[in-house]
Formats: structure tokens, sequence, C-alpha cells
């Protein structure tokens, strides 16, 4: 994003005031691009959804943005680029500007200016089913009904309290949904997600407690596709992120069948490979200083059985067939348990076909 | 997949069904099919997509020249325009001049593209991007013709640009056009192969994306052994390959099982590649592998004879080019980047003999405006782009030269054009070269019967 440095319109040279900010505020983190019922479905006129700004709306709504700058000139610091912006008044744009029916009269001081707009935004009838369907997608299940999304944004919309935007009550919402209880889903051949990359190695750093002696977490940039996991915290290519809620994959069932799959945009032949790769290291190795702590395996790895119930239970939700750990526990048996290296080594083993296997990495 | 698509593809099987022999079973011979069909065709072809994410900002790329187009551009972005005498160097002298004087010049960090057009290698598109039919600003105004949906939005307009669909699109037509031609394949899924992560633009009805890293397919370290077990290994590749009753673990094993039957193939034939000479700059931009994958392309291309291919569409990129801010530093840099890369490779195609047989063309999500916020551009719709390869007609302009202006007749306000030359009409013009049928045009692009009779038809005739 580009509003740190952007100024007011210049009528000496013609510039106007950079939109970047003005329009992923509103297409990507609060309203999105069609109205939409409180289901999340768009609202239609004449066969078409009807679009929930301008190219105006958003010329309108830069002007907002502008003047912002470091609330600190020292660039000797870390604190320049930690504290929060300062608004230079000078390049700030003080013409009355008006966007989505927010008027905000000439004179405004920056700071007034951007709780007005924000305020506008949060209050938009877009903002309960546009963030609870992405909320869901990214929690449960990438293809929720209107109706699941419907009684998410009504808690959205109102905690009960009258509250709007209570993301505890929100997110209670998402996880105690019938819909995300229903055990039948367990066994659907569309519900649930792809687990990303991240929650897949945090989950595993969770599980087995790495930890960090030097809080300094030295697991570097992960985001390669080539050797890596294809994603990575604070890396993301753009604006857009590492995948988008409507993305499907193309030539899929998944496709054809209209639903969506967000998750499979970072997943192909290289970053699936690589991903198992990086697990068998990451398992063993650890990152730098960063190891893992296996000792709940080690009491039990001599026992295959109960090696792969503990780790389909931990990492898996119980989501792994019966068939599959069978498999599974045929495979470790040929690892010989009986030295501790060869404990380590099964145990290293059952940690990759698990987290390398399909049914663990689909969250149904 | 559509019944017409269906059809064809059977009528295809029968055919070299019939080639065949029929004494085999019926599933033998499918299988035989491709390489029946890869062993009658007789030459080669690739289509090479460069994709530039963010938003290309035309006016800096195709730099207006001639005095009066000069005098609108320096004036609408004073602080971001190349002074006129820095483009003496690379104007362009077209073998057919654009009307009223109009002059354009290439970014001076494009020289090494120069040469190219000179030679008549290199095409440039006049005001190209994505249209559902010819619109006038009028059209446009009065919201009496269809639009692209979701105008101005990087996601969307990047899908429809590879797809005809804004996000979530099923198909693009790159694969659309594998569909047609990957039969004459040896390896059905090395049709269409992308260097780059994943794109809408590679994927048909039944033509799969094949992606790959710019050093090529990756190796599974586990394939003979995990932790010591041949078992776990074996057990470790069945399950990435597998099904699965869930249609999310169908389609991951559908990822593995390709990932690893086309590991030893693929790298087994690049190891082949013959050595050249040419040499791909280090990367101008460090935060771009468009010189590898591009390089691997070459190399790709090399040993296609090797991987029995016969037709092959590629999907190459590179970012940064959202460049609402910093132009002046940044564009510079992603400019010198584009052309060292489409440089060497098409050098390295002309040392391998292939030039003529390999188009590569730009695309990217939309144009930006001609007028300038404080230090960059916003987004815009129609752009200008390049084509490049030996059967190029290269050497001129191709389309119909915009208005520049903020608030003329061919743009939307601050020189967001309204673009002349639809992506319909590139991909259709590209798709024919190709050997796409006329009769199957609108299979690669459902919207192409819309510009029949338009100023530019369904065939641009840059290739």
């Amino acid at each position: 994003m580009t509003f740190l440095g952007s100024v007011k319109a210049n009528p000496a040279t013609g510039s106007i005031p950079d939109e970047n900010y003005a329009r992923e505020l509103m297409q990507l983190f609060t309203i999105g691009l069609y109205q939409l019922d409180m289901d999340g479905t768009p609202v239609m006129s004449g066969g078409n959804p009807v679009s929930t700004y301008t190219q105006t709306d958003v010329s309108q709504g830069a002007q907002v943005w502008t003047g912002y700058t470091f609330a600190n000139t020292d660039n000797t610091t870390p604190d320049r680029m930690q504290l929060p912006m300062a608004i230079n008044a000078a390049q700030h744009e003080t013409g009355a500007t008006s966007f989505l029916g927010i008027s905000i009269p000439a004179g405004t001081s920056g700071a007034t200016a951007r709780a007005a707009a924000l305020d506008g935004l949060f209050n938009h009838p877009n903002v309960p089913p546009f963030v609870s369907k992405q909320l869901i997608q990214h929690l449960v299940t990438s293809n929720p009904s209107p109706a699941y999304v419907g009684r998410v944004a009504a808690v959205f919309a109102d905690n009960g309290s009258g509250a709007r935007g209570d993301m505890k009550s929100v997110i209670r919402a998402i996880l105690t949904d019938s819909e995300a209880r229903d055990d039948t889903q367990v066994t659907s051949s569309s519900f649930g997600k792809l687990r990303e990359p991240v929650t897949r190695l945090v989950q595993w750093a969770r599980a087995f407690n790495v930890t960090s002696p030097t809080k300094l977490w030295p697991f570097g940039n992960v985001a390669s596709s080539a050797n890596r996991i294809g994603e990575s915290p604070g890396h993301a290519p753009s604006v857009f992120n590492w995948f988008r809620p409507g993305y499907t994959p193309p030539g899929t069932t998944i496709a054809s069948d209209g639903r969506v799959a967000p998750e499979f945009q970072i997943t192909n032949e290289p970053s699936m490979i690589a991903y198992i790769n990086y697990l068998q290291s990451v398992i063993v190795n650890g990152a730098g200083e960063a190891k893992a702590d296996y000792s709940s395996l080690t009491a039990i790895g001599s026992d295959s059985q109960a090696l792969l119930d503990e780790l389909n239970l931990v990492l898996a939700a119980g989501q792994i067939s019966a068939v599959t750990i069978a498999q599974m526990k045929t495979a470790l048996d040929t690892i010989s348990a009986t030295t501790s290296a060869g404990l380590n080594s099964r145990i290293y083993a059952a940690l990759v076909l698990v987290m390398a296997s399909p049914e663990y990495l689909v969250l149904r | 997949m559509p019944s017409d698509l269906s059809r064809r593809a059977f009528l295809k099987r029968a055919s070299a069904l019939s080639l065949a022999g029929a004494a085999t079973p019926f599933v033998m011979n499918l299988a035989a099919m491709g390489e029946a069909a890869a062993a009658t065709a007789t030459d080669y072809k690739a289509l090479v997509c460069v994709f530039l994410y963010g938003g290309n900002d035309y006016a800096n790329t195709l730099v207006p020249y001639d005095n009066t187009q000069y005098g609108i551009y320096q004036a609408q972005r004073p602080g971001l325009a190349y002074a006129q005498s820095a483009l003496t160097a690379t104007a362009l002298t077209p073998s057919v001049p654009l009307p009223n004087g109009a002059q354009y010049a290439l970014a001076p960090e494009l020289a090494k593209l120069l040469p190219l057009f000179n030679a008549g290698n290199l095409a440039v598109l006049l005001n190209a991007g994505t249209l559902v039919q010819p619109t006038t600003k009028a059209q446009y105004q009065a919201k009496s013709v269809s639009l692209p949906p979701k105008l101005l939005s990087h996601n969307d307009q990047q899908s429809y640009w590879q797809a005809s669909s804004p996000e979530g699109a099923a198909s693009g037509w790159g694969g659309r056009i594998g569909d047609l031609l990957q039969s004459g394949n040896g390896t059905a899924t090395l049709t269409c192969i992308n260097a780059t992560g994943n794109a809408a633009f590679l994927t048909g009805q039944a033509a799969v994306q094949y992606s790959v890293t710019p050093a090529g397919p990756i190796a599974l370290n586990a394939r003979n052994s995990l932790q010591g077990s041949t078992a776990a290994a074996s057990l470790l590749q069945s399950l990435i390959s597998g099904g699965g009753t869930h249609e999310f673990e169908a389609a991951l094993g559908s990822i593995g099982a390709r990932a690893l039957d086309l590991y030893s193939q693929v790298s087994a034939a690049l190891g082949q590649a013959p050595a050249t000479a040419t040499v791909f700059p280090t990367a101008a931009d460090p935060q771009s592998s468009l010189g590898a994958q591009l390089q691997l392309v070459a190399k790709l291309i090399s040993v296609s004879s090797q991987l029995g291919a016969k037709r092959q569409v590629f999907f190459v990129s590179t970012g940064r080019y959202d460049t609402h801010a910093g132009l002046v530093t940044l564009h510079p840099t992603l400019l010198a980047n584009l052309a060292d890369a489409l440089r060497a490779f098409y050098d390295t195609t002309a040392e391998l003999g292939v030039a003529s047989q390999v188009t590569t063309f730009t695309g990217s999500d939309f144009g930006r405006a001609l007028t300038a916020n404080n230090d960059g551009t916003d987004h815009g719709w129609g752009s200008m782009h390049f084509v490049l390869g030996g059967a190029v007609r290269g050497g001129r302009y191709y389309g119909i030269n915009p208005t520049l202006a903020n608030g003329g007749p061919d743009d939307i306000g601050q020189g967001r054009l309204i673009p002349t030359l639809s992506v319909d009409q590139y991909a259709a013009t590209l798709a024919s070269w190709f050997g796409v049928p006329n009769s199957d045009l609108a299979t690669v692009v459902p919207n192409i019967g819309n510009y029949a009779g338009s100023a530019l038809g369904t065939n641009v005739g840059f290739v």
C-alpha cells in the first residue's frame, strides 16, 4: 500500500491523489466489489450484480489518505518503521469530498477525515457478510452455505447487546455454528478446506513445543515453492495476499461444480513436493536453534498404532481413516524402534506421513 | 466438458485409433493415441505468455515522441515523463507510419528490443485490453454494451485477461488452446507449462497446467527412502498421488501424481538440453526470476522432441508493476529486467534455430492512467503490448492509436484508455498462428464473434 507519502492534488502539475489505498481498503478490507445480502450472496439488478462503488468513489476517497508520512525523521532507528504514521497537514487534501454516502466537509483535519471514512465504511451493510464469509473460509470451510454466512453476519451486525463487529462473538458464532459442528460433514465430499501451509507449520510447532531460546525463531522466509512451504507470514506478494477467497482450481470437479478452494491458488507440483521435502528437514532438525520436543511421542513410539493414534488426534482431529492408519502402521513397523535412533526415525517418518497425507491436509 | 469439445476430442481419438490399428483393446489405443498423433506431426510451435503483474504503465513503456503527443504526455505527468531528448535513440521507425505524424519511442531501458523491432521480429500493439465487444466512449458512458466485470480491479482483470472471466475462472484461453492441440503431443500433460506458480490462463477443459520452478521440476527427497524405510517412501508417494473420497483430496492427488510422474521424464530431458551461448543477464530487478523462467522455457523447447511435444503453451511472469508510487525509480528497473529477459530469450530461440516457431507476447492486468499522482500512476484499462518472434510481422504497430488525453474521446478520465484492440482479438490471432482452425476460435475466446466486421476483425495480422 502506498499511502505513505501520498500528497494532495497539485493544480500546477495536474497530479491527483494516489488511489491505491482508497481502492483496496474498499475492495479487499471492508466491502468488496458487489453489494451483498446479509447471507453473502450478491444483490442483482437486471441479471447483473450491483457494484458497491465507482471510480469516482475511489478518486474522492483518495483525498482522505493524503498527507501521511513517517512520525519520526530519524531513519537510523526502528522507531521510524514502528510508530503509527503522522499526517503532514500541508500535504493533506482539505477540499470537500464525498464517497459512498460519506461526506467530509472542506477544511476537515486528516485525523477527523480518517475517522469519518473508516466509520462510514464500517457501517456499510456489506461489512458483516463480506468479513464473516471470509473468516468462515479461513476457519472452517471454503464453501459455507448462505444460511451459515447469514447467521454469522447477523452476529457481526449485532452481538445481541447492540455492538457491531464484536469479533469474539463473531468467532464464537463461526466455530459453534450447527454447520461447523455437524458430524456428518466429516464424511462429506466437499465440506471443509485445505489447510494453508503456514498453519500446518505452526500447528506442528505448537503441538511439539518448538521453542526458540533467543526468541529469534530462525525459520526465515519460508515462501519459496522450490525448497520451503510456498507461503510465509509478512511476505505476501501483494496486498491480495497468497490466495483469493474466490479462487477455484481450474480443471477440477471443484471448479466444474461451482465451488471454490482458495488455498489451492498456492498449491502446485513444486509447492507440494517442496513442502514435503521441507517437512522432512524441519521435523528432524527444526530451524537453527528452534527445535521440537518429541517427548510425548518417544514415550509411546515403540507402539506404532499408539503413535499414529496420537498424531491423528493431535494433528488431524481424528480425520485420518482407519484404512490409511493401517497402511501407515505397516510402513512404520519396518523401522525398528528398539534403539533410540530407530525410535526417533519412526517418529520422524510418522510425522511426515501424517502431515503429507491428504486426509490431514483437507480439514473437515 | 462442453459437448462440442467432447465430440471433437472423440473424433480426434477415433481418427488416431484407426492409425493405431484396431487389434488392441480400446483403452490401450487411447493410451497410444497421443504417440500416434505426435508421430504424424512434423512441426513444432510454442506460445509464451509473459505476464506483467500489477498493471504496466503504458505511457512510460511506449513513450509518445512526436511533438504533439509528447507535449500532452509531458503535461499530464511532468514529474514522471522521460525527457524528449532521452528518447531519440529508441524512437521507433515503423514500416507503416501512424496517422497524423504520431510517433513513439521505446523507453530507453527497452533499448535491447529495438534491434528486434528494426529486424521485423517485434510488433507493438496499441491500446489493447479486456473487452466483451467493441466499445466506444459513448457506449461506455451509457452502459449500452456489455463490459468486462470488475474493471480496474487487479485480481479480476488479471483473470479476465487470462480467462475471459473474473476471479474464480474455471479455464483460461491458453488452456483452451491446449485442449484443441494437446492430442498431438506425446505427453498431454506437457502441453501447458507454467514456470511461475499457478495461472488460470493455462488450464482448459481437458488440458491442465503443469507447474515447474525456474530450475525445472523438483525431486521428492524421500523418493527412495523415508527415514531408511523403502516401505514408508513408497507409502508417502502413494498417499500424495492417491485419490480420496473428498474432492479436495482428489485435486491434491492429481497434482501429486503429475509431480511424481513427470519428474523423471522432464528432468532427464532437461539434462539433454544443448548448451547455448546466449547469456541471460543477472536480473536487473532482484525480486524477479523472469530471466530464469524464460531460460527454462528455452531449455524445454530445445528438448521438445525428446518430450514428444509438438504444441506447447508456456506462462512466465514478473511482478511489481503496480506503480502507484516511486514510478521513476522502479519502473525503469522493471523494464530493463523485461528487455534483458525477452532479448536473451529471443536470441536463444534464434540460436536453437526455432525463432520462427516461438511467439512470445506480453500481458498485464491493465494499463494505467496517463495523469500522474504525486510520484506514480493509478489503475487504468487499455495498454500497449509487445509480440516477438521470428514469425511475427514486426517492425510496425497494430491497432488504433488512441488520443492521449485526460478526458478525451478514448479515455474514461485521467488517460485511462478504453481499449480498441481486445484481448480476444489478440488471443485469436495467436491461436490462428498456432494452428487453431477458425471454426474453433470461439472455443478459445467465446466472445470473438463480436469482433467480426470490426475495424481490426478477428485476426489482427501481427503473426
